[in-house]
């Protein structure tokens, strides 16, 4: 095995003040010696493989940028082990830095008043790239989303876009071994999205840099990733191949039936006299009044769809219906939801 | 990969001619805080010497002398004001979380925190700092030999070294609490003390500002040295250790706190 990150029974965990409510509570706090411990990242044991794209899932809060902290070496683990690049990244962090490229989605790396192509010379400078590896990487980048017109802008005039972009490309510039992306396409628009997508993609295949992806937009994970990593609770509840993820639920079925004015009231009620009798059926429509169709997403292992399917159309009748496997979306909320 | 000095100087060239460069684009901006810069400066001179107009002498230093200590103190927070400007903002990247991008570089957190801004009003302060110096040097008659010039530079080396220690060791505070400014804030009063001669404060201060916030290394203890050249005083012969120290501890402190908060901060 090629194995570039290493994390074995990894922890991380925070000391905080329990603290009191109100004026008087939190005189108490200055004085207070109430710790309460929280376990941010609960031994978590994984492996991720040079040249993958990982997609790295969770909850707000669920301990994603702790364990990225500790991958690069910001951040000294309580307990466990974890290598990456074959160094303990928080006793080396100089070193380790020269081998990551890091990108936050809402948080520049660049130098604000200088125009994008100075803080690459920087950066050239910083990480000690070859002049011959600098030009070659820079063509390669322009052709691959065009971004010379942006070199004499300074950072500071850039549209959030414009701006990410030049980020992901500043972290590729040294031909780091490992790439960490947070959110990289948080608040963009669709094509700008499908430009990043592609970046990525590119240079993972033509590189093969090994990419940890944490987002909470599906899309980019569906479009890039093989490896889905899913944490919650600081506890690793998912790590397998991102095919066996759909596989793993794969059983769920979305069948929506279009709503009829004559018949909807009794519908309804019998729909939900169906999933108060049956836990594998959920009635997923949003909004009861307006929306033109039924939603159900059903557990075909336990409740076959036609069966309820056939029940509703030979009570009801029924216009139209369509089926649909379960979406990602819906498969990362359930391992959320537990 | 060790950075070493050499590139070091070249990247921070690189960035501070680049920051120079892009200040200038705001013309009216720069012209605009330069002349407040002078303007203050013109105002705390005024009222000095206004206070000085009614008293000739304190303690036995006159006019001249005092303005003299003035002068060397104003020169000596130049370096501070030009290279080390951005430690003002840290209370701000503290606080909405953007100091974590300076610990994803293979180089000094420091350095790479510090080298991002070069305020060029502070050559504004140079200038009036450096008019007001040479007039109250020749005022007070001091001799112009090249030993004399050799050791200002070293003074004025010692003195700056000590202020930008301890402004480096109050903006670390910003680390650990919210309100890290108006640390800075507070030690930048004690440094508008460091114009008049310590000896006129009462011990308690004296003590103070030779020990605990020795802020008499900026200005007080280093003219000793030109205004009274025969006490051979042995703190104004410290000075360039003193500053030495000063931004040994404050860097190390800040350096300390900074890995500490980037572990726990979001």
């Amino acid at each position: 095995m090629n194995e570039i990150i290493t994390m074995t029974n990894l922890s991380k965990t925070f000391r905080t003040l329990n603290r009191h409510e109100g004026l008087k509570g939190s005189i108490r706090d200055l004085f207070s010696r109430d710790y309460k411990y929280v376990k941010a990242v609960d031994s978590v044991s994984a492996s991720i493989e040079k040249g993958s794209i990982v997609g790295y899932l969770g909850p707000n809060g669920a301990g994603k940028s702790t364990t990225i902290k500790m991958m690069t070496g910001i951040l000294q683990p309580t307990s466990g082990e974890i290598i990456v690049n074959g160094l303990v990244p928080y006793r080396n962090r100089v070193e380790n830095a020269a081998n990551i490229g890091v990108v936050f989605g809402q948080r520049s790396q660049l130098w604000w008043s200088l125009p994008v192509i100075e803080s690459f010379k920087v950066l050239k400078e910083i990480y000690k790239i070859d002049t011959e590896v600098y030009k070659s990487n820079l063509k390669l980048f322009n052709d691959i989303v065009d971004l010379e017109p942006l070199y004499m802008k300074p950072v500071r005039q850039m549209s959030l876009g414009q701006r990410t972009l030049c980020d992901i490309v500043a972290a590729f510039l040294h031909d780091p071994k490992i790439v960490f992306l947070d959110e990289p396409t948080i608040g963009l628009d669709v094509s700008m999205k499908s430009r990043i997508r592609d970046i990525i993609m590119h240079i993972n295949k033509l590189k093969g840099t090994t990419i940890i992806l944490t987002t909470h937009d599906i899309g980019d994970v569906e479009a890039l990733c093989r490896q889905a990593v899913i944490i919650d609770k600081g506890k690793m509840v998912f790590n397998d191949n991102f095919e066996n993820l759909k596989n793993r639920f794969g059983k769920y079925r979305t069948l929506r039936i279009a709503r009829d004015p004559k018949t909807d009231a009794a519908m309804l009620d019998e729909i939900n006299e169906i999933c108060q009798n049956d836990p594998a059926v959920v009635l997923n429509t949003q909004d009861e009044t307006k929306d033109e169709w039924f939603e159900l997403l059903i557990n075909e292992d336990k409740t076959p769809l036609a069966r309820i399917l056939s029940h509703l159309m030979n009570k009801y009748g029924v216009k139209d219906i369509k089926i649909d496997e379960i979406r990602t979306e819906d498969i990362i909320r359930k391992i959320y939801e537990g | 990969m060790k950075t070493d000095l050499k590139s070091y100087i070249k990247i921070y060239f690189m960035l501070i001619t680049q920051d120079f460069k892009s200040k200038m684009q705001y013309r009216a901006d720069f012209l605009i805080s330069l002349a407040a810069m002078l303007a203050t400066n013109f105002t705390g001179l005024i009222s000095f010497w206004l206070i000085f107009r009614t008293i000739p002498a304190i303690k036995g230093f006159s006019y001249n002398e005092i303005l003299f200590i003035y002068g060397f103190s104003l020169l000596a927070s130049v370096p501070m004001q030009l290279f080390f400007d951005n430690l003002w903002q840290l209370g701000d990247y503290c606080m909405n979380g953007n100091f974590l991008r300076y610990c994803f570089k293979p180089v000094n957190i420091f350095f790479y925190y510090v080298s991002e801004t070069f305020d060029a009003k502070g050559l504004g302060q140079l200038a009036f700092g450096l008019i007001m110096f040479i007039y109250a040097w020749i005022r007070t008659g001091i001799p112009v030999t090249a030993g004399n010039i050799a050791v200002l530079l070293l003074m004025m080396f010692g003195a700056s070294m000590s202020l930008i220690g301890l402004m480096i060791m109050s903006s670390a505070f910003s680390f650990v609490s919210l309100y890290g400014n108006s640390m800075m804030s507070f030690m930048i009063r004690f440094r508008d003390y460091s114009r008049y001669p310590v000896s006129i404060f009462n011990p308690v201060f004296k003590f103070l500002f030779t020990f605990i916030i020795p802020m008499g290394f900026l200005a007080f203890y280093p003219s000793l040295y030109f205004l009274r050249p025969g006490d051979h005083n042995l703190m104004s012969l410290l000075t360039p250790i003193a500053g030495i120290i000063i931004f040994y501890l404050g860097y190390k402190l800040w350096i300390w706190l900074a890995v500490r908060y980037a572990g726990t901060g979001t």
